[in-house]
């Protein structure tokens, strides 16, 4: 979940006066996301993915105000017949990277530092969520005063400008080798040995590297009064809201938000769009599916509460969506906000009817009786990773390595590279690290085991169990197979077998009919040592399925 | 310890050393007897023996013989007392002998083929030979068993004529007693042991049982243990069952498709990427079973998220990373079988599942790459949110886990809520899962007809919030035989 911090001082400005913290983590936690103070500056704000428009102090306090009826800002619209504040003309070759671009401006800030911070923090947690580290999404703030509209966005050669924070001009290829941003972001555009150039130009050149860097020219300071966003990225619709979440934003700022025309050529949007959205639900599914009684009367209260201006229609409550929220698809979100207005703590548990009978799946079932007779037979039980590696798996309990392991492609650590194939390397393991505990030592493990059938993964049921104690022998493990079998009331027969990881002539295969289901025998000194034992063991595996069918 | 034991020490006791008779009269006990303690008291090293060696004469068939009759000699020269011998009569084997020994003794002498006395044998006849007073007295046992060779040349004489043989015996020379024999207790009439003999024999009647101080330290004995996670899975398994629910289990290796995409998790969403989760190399990716409900997915993602959805990326192989893959599989399955008329169900339909769920961490004694998690669906005509906390309530009743609800956010579910445990004996709260009502872009069902309740939590924080003694999850894979062995039953 997004982590986002903000300044303490700024947002009970913006709260105004009667919001305390305490009564501020309450309302949080209501609304579903947590709030920390981590100092006397700063607080920390977790809040849910889909909720964008509280990564920043100005969105959060819009919804803590709504909340408590302090204020009820609904309307974000902004007159159709405005004029454009400028014209974007998006050139085709920047439909190989990113091909969609929206702006916003905004005149009339008076941006302090706290206010400043806040944006760009803003932008960048943006960016970092659903701008997907600026694969989807990037967002460029400009002071429009040192810009000369109109705008062009292209996908050129390698160009050259004075990029942010620094004083003189510099290729594009050098900034992405040369920047910290370059460092970052520069798998975007760089694809194998092709580079790919996005500008945004005005009349005087570079305002920005897109999704890089912006220009020196253009950046925004406290003095900025009039300011031009630039959003841009992979999906027009993406770009699009993310500019009306932008607009609503610097409104509640106090800005005065004007359009941009953004020409694609084949067609021209007004960003921001900021088009009024209606979604109509039923009293009666909102009620049902929360499972509880609102009424009409209460209903309109509760949407105002969570920042929709709502009108009875009918039957239906027709919500009017706020342009900010991004996340609202249909009307079960709309369902999901009216529940968190009423309260989750007020929503009632109501039991349903219990009707059927439940029950085990028979794995489960066979699983728990196994268990029983080897906690019996005083083996302890294990639960290890199913995760494994070549080493532990085939290596020191003395196997080849073969082609029937189902790999990882992205491990992190060496320790983890495949699945378990057989439950024995890592009950031995267990062991090995044991040592300094009073012997004798058993254990046992029931859990799952991978291998490739011809070519695609299965997952089947395995019981492993070891024994470490200076006086075994064969006989003893051949005691407690037997042992099991009988328990189990499974008839089987053994035979001398071969495996690498027992003492040849000290091994044999377990049979039930025909069917080879295990195998048991003594540990072969190489593989003890291998797990860092040092005194003798027997152990056995064994198929758990061809046990539970041989039932 | 036996009574005979028991007396042997006594006696022991008293004096450090004693030989063996010495010890048959001051314990009371009969030779056998005594031979037979002292034995048991060797064994469980409460007594030193020391041994000698002695020598003893066996008297042969013939010799005792002569010790009736006297020697062959003996008996001529007494029969010369009585009558006049010639040698030529002397026909018989014990007169021949006789005579050879006679003669040889210097007690006759031959003259003109008759038999006379010397002085010598005329003592002789009286008196007997050296060679016949010394076997009778052998014969008696009257001899120094140390000293043999005293006996000088007339038991040369006998034993070359067969009469005396002389044979060693180990006897015991001297008994001590140990530090473990002085240390082991005084005997009374009282049962230790109780052992087959003393309740088959009733021997304890008229005894008394040795009594024991409780107080005394006794190292204990550990059970063999059930490890604590696969413990909780099974309570876990059994308060679903409890309510009515049925066990479901699906593949921990599952295409992407199931794990996220029919999830409505968005395909570029961060949770898919190789930094959190785990993809295989080896095979890369699976066929998706259904067609139609690639079709519906497809659908419900191009029109939600705005973006193209591919089915290559959904045909990834991944270790799942929720069981609410599993969950999606069931969903999918029953709603088309009710959609289809294929299967008849006693609504509403309770499914869980209890499995393995993977993330891609880089895995040390703190952080694991592989956890339980557990998941549930109800699906039904009219469900609730109200519904889906009583259920919830309930499943963690039953472990004695007290939850609270708040708003939350999950791309599948909405209203979507997140619950959280408390912790035992504190007023705080610990996350424990996630769930709400699965979006009708998933079921493709609109509500009015069907809902599907959903939920999915970790299994293994159940027993963080049941043990505060536990420090972290990690420490429940720990897997040391003697972490185990100090389990409390939770």
């Amino acid at each position: 979940m997004p982590v986002i911090t903000i300044d303490k001082k700024y947002l009970f400005r913006l709260l105004g006066s009667g919001t305390d913290e305490k009564m501020l983590k309450e309302h949080a936690a209501k609304l579903g996301f947590e709030i920390e103070s981590t100092s006397d500056k700063e607080l920390l704000l977790e809040v849910t993915p889909n909720r964008l428009d509280l990564l920043d102090a100005v969105g959060l306090a819009r919804a803590i105000k709504n909340f408590t009826h302090r204020s009820s800002s609904f309307n974000y619209s902004i007159a159709k017949e405005t004029e454009p504040a400028f014209t974007i003309t998006v050139h085709p070759s920047v439909k190989r990277v990113f091909p969609f671009i929206a702006g916003v401006v905004a005149e009339g800030l008076d941006l302090g530092e706290a206010e400043l911070l806040d944006l760009i923090n803003f932008a960048e947690k943006f960016c970092g969520t659903y701008g997907r580290n600026r694969r989807k999404i990037a967002i460029g703030m400009h002071n429009i005063d040192a810009m000369k509209p109109p705008l062009t966005y292209r996908c050129g050669s390698d160009g050259k400008f004075v990029h942010l924070g620094s004083t003189e001009a510099r290729l594009y290829s050098e900034i992405l080798d040369s920047t910290k941003q370059g460092e970052a972001y520069s798998g975007i555009v760089r694809r194998g040995k092709v580079c790919h150039y996005p500008e945004l130009m005005d009349s005087e050149g570079t305002i920005a590297f897109i999704p890089i860097i912006n220009s020196e020219r253009t950046k925004i300071t406290v003095n900025t009064k009039n300011m031009f966003v630039d959003i841009t990225g992979t999906s027009e619709y993406a770009v699009n809201k993310s500019a009306d979440l932008m607009a609503a934003i610097f409104m509640d700022m106090g800005g005065r938000v004007r359009r941009v025309k953004v020409d694609y050529g084949a067609h021209q949007v007004y960003t921001p769009e900021l088009q009024e959205r209606y979604i109509s639900v039923p009293l009666r599914r909102m009620e049902s599916e929360i499972g509880v009684q609102i009424g009409f009367n209460n209903v309109i209260s509760l949407a105002n509460k969570m920042g929709y201006e709502a009108a009875l229609v009918g039957r239906n409550i027709r919500f009017r969506v706020p342009e900010y929220r991004l996340d609202v698809i249909g009307e079960q979100d709309i369902v999901e906000d009216i529940a968190i207005g009423y309260g989750y703590d007020y929503i009632r548990p109501i039991p349903i009817a219990y009707t059927q009978q439940g029950g085990l799946e028979e794995q489960t079932s066979f699983a728990r009786k196994v268990g029983e007779a080897m906690v019996g037979l005083g083996f302890s039980e294990l639960a290890n990773s199913y995760l494994t590696n070549e080493d532990i798996n085939f290596d020191r309990p003395g196997l080849q390595r073969d082609e029937s392991a189902v790999m990882l492609k992205n491990p992190k650590t060496e320790a983890i590279s495949m699945l378990r194939t057989w439950l024995l390397p890592s009950i031995l393991k267990d062991l090995g690290m044991s040592t300094h505990d009073k012997l004798p030592q058993s254990a046992y493990e029931i859990d799952m085991v991978f291998r490739l059938k011809e070519g695609m993964p299965s997952e089947s049921y395995s019981l492993g169990g070891a024994t470490i104690d200076p006086k075994r022998n064969f006989n003893d493990v051949k005691a407690e197979i037997g042992g099991l079998m009988g328990a189990l009331g499974i008839a089987h027969s053994v035979s001398h077998y071969r495996h690498p990881s027992f003492i040849e002539g000290r091994c044999a295969e377990i049979k039930v009919g025909d069917v080879h289901a295990g195998f048991f025998g003594e540990l072969h000194p190489k593989v003890l040592k291998e797990f860092g034992i040092e005194e003798p063991g027997t152990a056995f595996e064994m198929e758990l399925e061809k046990l539970q069918k041989a039932r | 310890m036996h009574k005979y034991e028991a007396m042997v020490l006594k006696a022991l006791r008293a004096k450090n050393h004693m030989g063996f008779d010495e010890l048959v009269s001051a314990s009371g006990l009969g030779r056998d007897e005594a031979l037979w303690a002292l034995e048991s008291l060797k064994q469980s090293g409460m007594v030193d023996i020391e041994y000698g060696e002695e020598e003893l004469i066996d008297i042969s068939d013939e010799g005792k013989e002569y010790v009736k009759d006297g020697l062959a000699e003996e008996q001529l020269l007494r029969r010369m007392l009585k009558e006049n011998i010639k040698a030529a009569g002397l026909q018989d084997q014990k007169s021949r002998i006789g005579l050879q020994w006679a003669k040889a003794g210097g007690f006759i002498h031959i003259d003109a083929g008759e038999l006379k006395l010397t002085e010598a044998g005329k003592k002789a006849a009286e008196e007997g030979v050296p060679e016949g007073m010394l076997l009778r007295r052998l014969a008696k046992g009257d001899y120094d068993s140390k000293a043999l060779a005293q006996l000088g040349q007339q038991m040369h004489n006998l034993s070359k004529r067969k009469l005396v043989a002389v044979h060693s015996e180990r006897y015991i020379n001297r008994i001590g007693i140990t530090k473990k024999g002085l240390d082991a207790p005084e005997y009374s009439d009282v049962i230790e042991q109780v052992d087959r003999g003393v309740i088959a024999g009733e021997t304890w009647k008229g005894k008394e049982f040795k009594r024991y101080d409780v107080n005394v330290g006794v190292e204990g004995r550990i059970p063999a243990m059930r490890s604590p996670i696969k413990r909780i899975i099974d309570q876990v398994k059994d308060a679903y069952v409890s309510m009515g629910f049925q066990e479901v289990s699906g593949p921990a290796i599952e295409t992407s498709f199931w794990n996220f995409d029919s999830l409505f998790v968005p395909q570029d969403h961060p949770a898919r990427e190789m930094q959190d989760t785990f993809y295989l190399s080896k095979p890369e990716s699976a066929e998706v079973e259904s067609r139609e409900f690639v079709k519906k997915i497809k659908r419900a993602h191009e029109k939600g998220w705005h973006s193209k959805w591919s089915e290559d990326t959904a045909r990834q192989l991944v270790l799942r990373t929720h069981m609410t893959s599993v969950s999606a599989r069931f969903v999918y399955k029953v709603i088309d079988n009710i959609a289809n008329n294929r299967e008849q169900y006693s609504l509403p339909v309770k499914l869980f599942s209890v499995g393995r769920v993977f993330r891609n961490e880089a895995i040390d004694y703190k952080h694991l790459a592989d956890l339980y998690q557990m998941d549930g669906i109800i699906i039904g005509k009219g469900l609730t949110m109200a519904n889906l906390f009583d259920t919830l309530t309930r499943v963690y009743d039953y472990m004695g886990v007290e939850v609270r609800f708040k708003p939350s956010y999950f791309p599948f579910v909405e209203p979507g809520a997140e619950y959280q445990a408390r912790l035992k004996g504190r007023d705080e709260w610990i996350e424990m899962g996630g769930g709400g009502i699965i979006r009708e872009e998933i079921t493709g069902v609109r509500r009015n007809r069907l809902t599907v309740l959903a939920w999915g939590a970790g299994v293994e924080r159940i027993l963080l919030v049941k043990d505060p003694s536990l420090a972290s999850i990690s420490e429940l894979y720990n897997n040391g035989i003697g972490w185990l062995r100090k389990r409390r039953l939770v």
